[in-house]
């Protein structure tokens, strides 16, 4: 399945509420970094990624998720991964990720 | 039962997909649980990955092949791209990720067994065993 971003700048909680769909892979990570990378350039804000309708993540995905962290970390902000599937979740935490994102 | 499926697949990235697909409904019909599905594709995607990223000519293929046995699934991918040094391998430090080289620790974590052969210039193979419970 490919992957559908979907991205609205939260003024309330001053954060990007990113809900993303479908799979994060090799073709699709490079996507995924672009699309957030062009946000972060408009407000260096963290960002709260809500993981429900995420069916597939890898470590190509893992890489540009911990990417992201280190360029908002770099502006004291975090990254927020919510409503994870149970493979995603494992996934998480088998990479000691669940400690590095905040986890809702 | 003893079957063995082979694929040549172009080490074009968008092909990776149709080997965790592959993957999955073969690890289906042998009668694996969900998770042990999941698993095994993320698995097969990450051996795959390994492949794409390591040719050294996008017109190349890599071999996957799939052995169903009765109490196991048995995966091998080969490539002939321009292979890694696994002196170089170091494992992952989790407290302090970096972007690249997460893909041989999730296989290891996910699998039951896992063996790499690789060598500079000659390309690598993987071959992971996931038993069924």
């Amino acid at each position: 399945m490919a992957l559908e971003i979907q991205k609205v700048f939260n003024n309330e909680s001053n954060v990007w509420d990113i809900s993303l769909a479908g799979d994060v892979d090799i073709v699709s990570s490079v996507e995924l970094k672009e699309n957030v990378n062009v946000l972060l350039d408009k407000e260096e804000k963290g960002l709260h990624i809500n993981c429900e309708e995420l069916m597939y993540i890898d470590s190509t995905g893992l890489g540009v998720l911990i990417s992201l962290l280190k360029r908002v970390k770099k502006n004291g902000n975090d990254i927020e991964l919510t409503n994870a599937q149970p493979n995603i979740s494992k996934l998480l935490k088998i990479t000691g990720l669940d400690k590095i994102f905040i986890m809702k | 039962m003893n079957d063995k499926i082979s694929l040549s697949i172009p080490t074009k990235s968008e092909y990776v997909s149709v080997a965790r697909l592959t993957s999955s409904v073969i690890a289906n019909n042998m009668g694996f649980d969900i998770e042990d599905i999941e698993d095994i594709k993320v698995a097969v995607g990450e051996a795959c990955n390994n492949a794409v990223l390591h040719t050294e000519n996008y017109e190349h293929t890599f071999d996957l092949s799939f052995f169903a046995e009765t109490q196991k699934l048995i995966i091998e991918v080969k490539d002939n791209g321009r292979g890694f040094s696994l002196d170089h391998y170091k494992e992952p430090d989790l407290e302090h990720p970096k972007e690249h080289g997460l893909g041989i620790f999730i296989m290891k974590s996910l699998m039951d067994d896992l063996e790499i052969e690789s060598q500079v210039g000659e390309g690598t193979s993987i071959r992971m065993i996931k038993y069924l419970k």
